[in-house]
């Protein structure tokens, strides 16, 4: 037996047109957490669909335990101890968790099946992984992390010898990180090697044992997080440099200006109809100004923009745009007032995935290229070309469907959208999340640009550096309350923390 | 390499036209010496319309910049995989034409087209709830309605069993607007539905299915009619489905049917809605990304209205002509269209997944169904036989077009 | 003489009083109010009725069977003395014909005929109706009449008769029997037929005329002899193909006989306007009349051969079916 448990030696994949994979690599020793780093587009998804037998490479080879695996689908990967925890989970929403636990395999005899061997099993599972969720509650009803576990005890359950989490922490918050890395270290001690793919340096620093760095589907290398001679950490710059190939000198591009002190947006008592989403917000947003949100999973801070943004019902409360009474009746009524809104789910709810970039950039703005509904065809095309090219869109053409584009680049055409339709107040929810190192820079100088113009900016951000570097000034929700703004200068860490659980902790105290 | 290719497509193409514009040239003035006038009759003439196609082609893609990536990676199989259909069709006529050497006529080609018209149409409103990711179930009963309504008022004065005895002779345009009118009610309906409640528009469609057959039938049955097929259709009335143009501007020639240019003004129509107009592009993106669409701050509702009622505006037109053309009408015309109309649609490339789909795909789709289907009546294949072909040409059809955006 | 006209006009009077006092009543099921024919069908009954001093009441069984079972149930109850019945599901009248017999009244089945062994159950059940094959023999015998008057109607002069026969929906027994025995009535005629080509067109016009403009192609209208269609739509679909190609509109040289089945309004529109030959008429009327007569003949004890029509093995009436051509 060989040193490594998974070897992928020279893997090459070409799509048609596109090398995707060049002659890559990955070792990942038995028992460890092995990062799997990469701007996006670099390739790292690709490897791992190789691996999981959704893509079948056209070069390389794989060795499992030493001995060459041959893995043409997700059953073989499955069989052959290898699974895969995807960054977005779709759970069979209306059946229940244990059933999404075993959903293939269901214990039993002759096609019947023994429902309480499986309650018995999911429970001990979930015991094991410190889960305290009933077996019988319906897929749908829980949280994204845990979906997550509940991926994971499948995986344990399978036995699997590998893990591929992809982005797992994306949208946990951060107690939930904690429970994930402590399930991760007992399943490590227990000999089951992770492949983590994060963008998070803090995470990867923690957690990982040895990273593997791609850049543009190829091979950059691998190393240690802690070099076992000098005792020496990576660093973030390093692991920076190696994926980008450049120095980046800072994560955030310096802000220049001030805001201004007209105040664009005035929200006053702003209530859901729905008890248990945003209560009672209330806030100002200045011209040039970013105004961050902070929180965790579950403030409604979404809801609430999306509610702003004429997608949700409001019940009370009283919202004034540039000193006018505005109602959001519908998104098509807050385009017109100059409100745009790029949403958190960009794949679900933000592009056209089989439209091409042209149509992704100009559906919002089509009146202005229309006489009597017919479309001037010259001018949207000039118009998409233009924007596109201001935020350095990176395609072969207009023609490009946009699902083909990296996820920083989709997120720019989004954003090309609302600067066509000349929006005032742009609202950014999570707008680098799943996004690249070197994108994320962009679309930071972008929202700069932007401020410069005379914009203003809300941005939900669950990146407290991110929060914390852009905005101007930051509200903190909490289960759908505001508990508290924090100006610039004055922020921390731990300020958001703590007012990001102020309920939270109530809670506790009172049940205590 | 690349560069190869486009000018070996290129050459490819002109060469074959130039060799079918000879050979068609020689054979028509050879038939008739040669005594081959009852062996190939028009052929001559397809050869050279095929002849300048092809040239024109091999001509046009010179001038039009040719992706690179594109012709590198059309291996020869693949033309082969791509074109299945297309090219089990040319086989087909082959062998019909060989069996059955009539089938090498003009007025074939003719017919064929008459009889694609009003399919086309059909599918030409079905693609739009395709489009959005829907179906339209009620299409072929609005066929009927528009059908039975239009023939109910335009009877001649003297046939015996009118079915409003007292009706004066109204102007053809009256039954016509009022056909299409109804049609539009229900076709509002299921926008309604759809729209307001979210519901799929299968479910939808499917309701308004059986509401619009019952309907019908009442209208059909209404006394002193009581069910009896609408007959004794004015002839000012007939005209607008039978109506034949050019004919005899040489002998023989049986003229070109109304219905041809009526369904390709059509055809130009739909495709600049669908490709110049707001509401078109609208369409795609509600096909494409519902929820996309919505927060983009399209009018998700009117939209899908509006989608329902141009369908069914033209189901209606449909109707029209199928009660025109056939001089008649019963509550059972157009029984099933729909699923012919979707057939026709989905082998010609728009997806049921919705937001993938072109005009000339569907024209493509339904001149395929029409030929095949003529095609087996003309050497008098056993309609079973006729039914399991065409289930087969389905099933093969989207196989292929699913491998083609599933490639591994 | 005056007594003689006294007696003779007592004696009327009080027969017609004995009609007025004990009334026949007769109780009828019809499968279904919705159908054309049997509307017509209706009507002559309802019509004869009152000349024979008889009381009819006609329900609708809204195409079910337990509805008509209960309908039944409920006429004898009332006392009834005859039924006629429109069977919603022919195999199914055996519990009717049992339900008759207890009450001792005669039932008379119309339109769908009930298995022999069914009435041969009771010797007071009979069935009055027309025969599925004549309608094919007419259609035939129509087209060797034609050919008969008009020799030339032999197009290729080889004393064969190459006619196209439009099908209605596959397995339909009106279908297998018109397609069958409209071939075997040119056959009678010393004809020899040949199917030269021929398609299902599930009785539609519109499918008839696709289908037979294909043909028109395929075989040329010139080598068509003669059209047989299973129904009077049908027929009217292959005319307007016809039309479409210039024959049946009037010139002599260019005329394709067409036949169908049913008399319908537009078929007769047809006929005379000369485009198409002739259709066979399924005898309502007649089958209304008999009906009732036979049922008050047999419930007021009468001898059935009195009803002025042909009673076949003291069960059956058969009505003929009647040709029409242009002008009738």
């Amino acid at each position: 037996m060989g040193e490594y448990l998974l070897e992928m030696k020279n893997i090459t994949k070409t799509f048609p047109g596109v090398k995707a994979l060049d002659n890559v690599q990955l070792n990942v020793r038995k028992g460890t957490v092995h990062a799997l780093m990469g701007e996006n587009g670099a390739g790292k998804s690709t490897l791992m669909k190789c691996l999981f037998g959704i893509y079948e490479p056209n070069g390389g080879e794989i060795f499992l335990d030493g001995k060459k695996a041959n893995i043409h689908s997700a059953r073989q990967a499955m069989d052959q101890g290898i699974a895969m925890v995807h960054q977005e989970l779709h759970p069979i929403r209306f059946r229940s968790v244990m059933e999404n636990v075993y959903l293939g395999r269901f214990p039993g005899h002759m096609g019947v099946v023994n429902h309480k061997a499986m309650y018995d099993k999911t429970k001990a599972l979930f015991e094991d992984l410190e889960l305290d969720v009933d077996p019988l509650a319906l897929a749908g009803e829980q949280s994204a992390a845990i979906l997550q576990m509940m991926e994971i005890a499948r995986a344990v359950d399978m036995k699997a010898k590998i893990i591929i989490l992809d982005e797992p922490t994306s949208s946990l918050s951060d107690r939930e990180v904690e429970h994930l890395f402590k399930i991760i270290n007992r399943l490590r001690s227990q000999g089951v090697a992770f492949i983590y793919i994060s963008h998070k340096m803090k995470e990867i620093l923690e957690i990982s044992d040895e990273v593997t760095i791609m850049r543009d589907g190829t091979y950059v290398g691998t190393w240690p997080v802690v070099n076992k001679e000098t005792g020496e950490k990576l660093t973030n710059d390093f692991i920076i440099r190696q994926m980008v190939g450049r120095e980046m000198t800072s994560q955030f591009p310096p802000r220049e200006g001030k805001p201004s002190s007209e105040v664009v947006l005035k929200v006053e008592h702003v209530c859901s109809p729905l008890r248990k989403s945003f209560q009672d917000v209330s806030f100002e947003l200045h011209k040039q100004e970013i105004l961050g949100i902070g929180g965790l999973v579950g403030a409604q801070r979404t809801e609430f923009v999306e509610a702003l943004f004429g997608l949700r019902g409001i019940a009370s409360g009283e919202i004034l745009l540039n000193g006018a009474r505005y109602s959001a009746k519908s998104p098509g009524f807050a385009k017109s007032r100059g409100l745009a809104l790029l949403t958190e789910e960009r794949r679900a709810t933000g592009i056209f995935g089989i439209l091409p970039i042209l149509e992704n950039t100009v559906i919002a703005n089509q009146k202005n290229y229309a006489h009597l509904g017919i479309l001037n065809e010259r001018k949207r095309r000039i118009d998409a070309d233009e924007e596109c090219r201001k935020l350095n869109v990176k395609t072969p053409s207009l023609a490009t469907l946009i699902q083909n584009l990296s996820g920083g680049n989709q997120q720019k055409v989004l954003i090309a959208r609302w600067l066509l339709t000349n929006s005032d107040i742009l609202i950014l929810d999570e707008p680098t999340r799943g996004i690249d190192v070197g994108a994320k820079y962009e679309i930071y100088n972008i929202m700069l640009e932007q401020i410069a113009q005379g914009r203003s900016i809300i941005m939900i951000s669950s990146e407290m550096p991110e929060l914390m570097g852009m905005s101007d000034r930051i509200m903190v929700m909490c289960e759908g309350r505001v508990t508290g703004f924090l100006n610039k200068g004055e922020y921390s860490q731990e300020k958001i923390m703590a007012l990001a659980t102020q309920f939270a902790v109530h809670k506790d105290n009172t049940a205590a | 390499m690349a560069e190869n290719t486009t000018s070996r497509s290129k050459r490819l193409f002109t060469t074959a036209g130039l060799i079918f514009l000879a050979l068609g040239i020689v054979l028509y003035f050879a038939k008739a010496p040669m005594g081959l006038n009852r062996k190939i009759y028009d052929l001559p003439i397809f050869l050279i319309i095929i002849g300048v196609c092809f040239a024109l082609k091999g001509f046009m893609s010179k001038n039009a910049p040719v992706n690179e990536l594109e012709t590198s990676r059309v291996s020869f199989v693949e033309f082969l995989t791509n074109n299945a259909i297309l090219l089990a069709m040319l086989v087909l006529v082959v062998v019909i034409c060989i069996l059955q050497p009539r089938f090498m006529q003009i007025r074939v080609a003719l017919d064929i087209l008459t009889q694609s018209s009003t399919k086309l149409i059909m599918a030409l409103g079905i693609c739009f709830a395709l489009l959005i990711a829907g179906t339209d179930l009620s299409a072929g009963r609005m066929v009927g309605l528009a059908a039975v309504v239009s023939a109910s008022m335009m009877q001649t004065a003297t046939y015996a069993n009118r079915f409003f005895p007292d009706l004066p002779q109204v102007e053809v345009w009256i039954p016509i607007v009022a056909a299409i009118a109804a049609c539009m009610v229900f076709g509002a309906l299921n926008g309604f539905i759809v729209a307001k409640y979210e519901m799929h528009p299968f479910i939808a469609t499917l309701a308004t299915q059986v509401i619009i057959y019952g309907v019908c039938s009442l209208y059909f049955d209404m006394p002193p009619n009581n069910s009896q097929p609408i007959g004794g259709i004015r002839s000012d009335f007939a005209q607008i489905g039978q109506m034949r143009l050019f004919s005899g501007i040489y002998k023989g020639f049986p003229g070109i049917s109304i219905l041809i240019p009526i369904s390709i003004v059509i055809c130009i129509i739909i495709w600049f809605i669908l490709n110049k107009t707001i509401f078109g592009k609208n369409v795609y993106a509600i096909g494409g990304n519902r929820e996309a669409a919505v927060v983009a701050g399209i009018n998700v509702f009117r939209n899908i209205m509006f989608i329902f009622i141009l369908a069914s505006f033209l189901y209606g037109i449909a109707g029209v002509l199928e009660a025109a053309r056939t001089a008649g009408a019963t509550n059972n015309y157009g029984n099933g269209y729909e699923t012919d109309a979707i057939a026709a649609c989905v082998v010609g490339g728009v997806s049921m997944n919705g937001g993938i789909g072109r005009v000339g795909g569907i024209i493509m789709g339904v001149l395929i169904f029409t030929v095949i289907q003529y095609g087996l009546q003309f050497i008098n294949v056993s309609p079973m036989w006729q039914q399991v072909i065409k289930g087969v040409i389905i099933a093969v059809a989207v196989a292929i077009d699913l491998t083609k955006y599933r490639r591994k | 003489m005056r007594k003689v006209f006294i007696l003779a006009l007592v004696f009327i009077v009080s027969l017609s009083c004995c009609a007025c006092a004990d009334e026949v009543k007769i109780g009828s099921c019809i499968y279904t109010f919705n159908d054309a024919f049997m509307l017509r069908f209706r009507n002559a009954m309802a019509d004869e009725s009152p000349k024979l001093g008889a009381e009819l009441t006609l329900a609708d069984s809204k195409n079910d069977q337990t509805t008509q079972d209960a309908q039944v149930d409920e006429f004898i109850a009332a006392g009834v003395k005859a039924l006629i019945i429109n069977p919603v599901n022919r195999m199914d009248v055996q519990t009717m014909v049992d339900k008759a017999r207890a009450a001792d009244i005669p039932i008379v089945f119309i339109n769908r005929e009930p298995m022999p062994e069914v009435l041969a159950s009771y010797h007071k059940a009979y069935y009055v109706g027309a025969k599925p094959e004549e309608s094919g023999t007419q259609s035939g015998q129509l087209i060797a009449d034609y050919f008969h008057e008009h020799p030339e109607a032999d197009k290729n002069h080889d004393g064969k008769i190459q006619f196209v026969m439009l099908r209605g929906e596959n397995g339909h027994q009106d279908m297998i029997a018109r397609s069958r025995y409209s071939v075997l009535a040119l056959k009678n005629a010393g004809y020899e037929p040949v199917e030269i080509a021929g398609a299902i067109a599930n009785w539609e016009k519109l499918q008839a005329m696709n289908i037979m403009n294909a043909f028109i192609m395929s075989i040329g209208a010139e080598n068509i002899e003669a059209v047989l269609a299973n129904n009077d739509e049908m027929a009217l679909g292959a005319v307007e193909a016809l039309k479409a190609n210039d024959y049946n509109k009037g010139n002599p040289e260019m005329y394709i006989p067409v036949v169908g089945v049913d008399a319908n309004a537009s078929a007769l529109d047809a006929m005379n306007a000369g485009e198409m030959l002739g259709t066979v008429l399924n005898d309502a009327d007649n089958q209304g009349i008999a009906a009732v007569r036979l049922a008050e003949a047999v419930a007021s004890g009468r001898d059935i051969g009195t009803i002025g029509y042909e009673v076949t093995d003291g069960k059956y009436v058969w009505i003929p079916y009647q040709k029409i051509t242009k002008g009738e």
